[in-house]
């Protein structure tokens, strides 16, 4: 099952109307310049406490439908998704271990063939669901502060 | 401080009234100020001796966060604020912006 390009970047703008304002006031640098239906990405830049930088990219095909795929790329987006991208403190896989993250899944080589994709919005383990692009913004930066730095 | 709040304190002293600071809280749902959202039982303005998980409160109601099993935090810049805080101890100036950061649980 997939959803119509055209459909999720309209969820997605409708969206990023809160996730923009929350992350410019979190000290967030949110890049969806290159944002269509021919590329539903957009990348933010999140930190830890001391200044480490950590770049997110946010591929939301079949957004609403499907969470995010959130994977972590170096400052150029021209490597991703090893150990030394990811901040310390998440899913040694790596990958960002929530159900709002479909690298998380089974599917995409994540530890979680317990999950059901169409059940993303229900709660991880140890938390409250997590149900917007902004609220997952928002749970990532918090984790990221408290990140002591690289995962490897 | 400017004279414009010197003189607003001032006239909270002379009701008996402690001071107060307006607050800007950006949450995840929105921003939430002495106008927005236009729909607000509550806004941000509070005596200076209130504690901080009061805010966080009122924030949570406003924009219906519901979820008991997610943290609540406010953040200032990349500090987070103690809820056992009153206002006054951070020496807020008006209008100050806070983040209203919501974390979920870990796999």
């Amino acid at each position: 099952m997939s959803v119509e390009p055209a459909v999720s970047l309209d969820a997605i703008t409708t969206e990023l109307a809160d996730a923009v304002p929350y992350a410019a006031s979190a000290g967030l640098a949110l890049d969806a310049s290159a944002l269509g239906e021919g590329d539903l990405r957009f990348y933010i830049t999140f930190h830890n406490r001391a200044g480490v930088k950590f770049y997110a990219e946010f591929d939301c095909r079949d957004y609403p439908l499907y969470p995010p795929t959130i994977e972590f790329t170096n400052e150029t987006r021209t490597a991703r998704g090893i150990p030394s991208l990811y901040p310390g403190g998440f899913h040694p896989t790596p990958c960002v271990c929530m159900r709002y993250n479909r690298k998380a899944y089974t599917e995409r080589g994540g530890p979680h063939g317990d999950w059901r994709l169409v059940d993303w919005h229900l709660a991880t383990p140890g938390g409250g669901p997590i149900e917007t692009l902004a609220m997952i913004i928002s749970d990532m930066h918090t984790k990221i502060l408290d990140s002591p730095g690289r995962m490897g | 401080m400017s004279e414009e709040r010197t003189q607003g304190q001032d006239k909270d002293k002379d009701k008996g009234k402690q001071p107060r600071v307006t607050l800007q809280v950006q949450t995840p749902r929105g921003l939430w100020s002495t106008t927005a959202p236009a729909d607000a039982a509550k806004r941000p303005v509070y005596e200076i001796s209130t504690k901080v998980a009061q805010v966080v409160a009122d924030a949570r109601a406003v924009f219906k966060f519901t979820e008991s099993d997610n943290k609540y935090v406010l953040l200032q810049g990349s500090a987070a604020l103690d809820p056992e805080r009153p206002l006054a101890s951070y020496h807020f100036a008006g209008d100050t912006l806070l983040v209203l950061s919501v974390q979920g649980g870990n796999a």
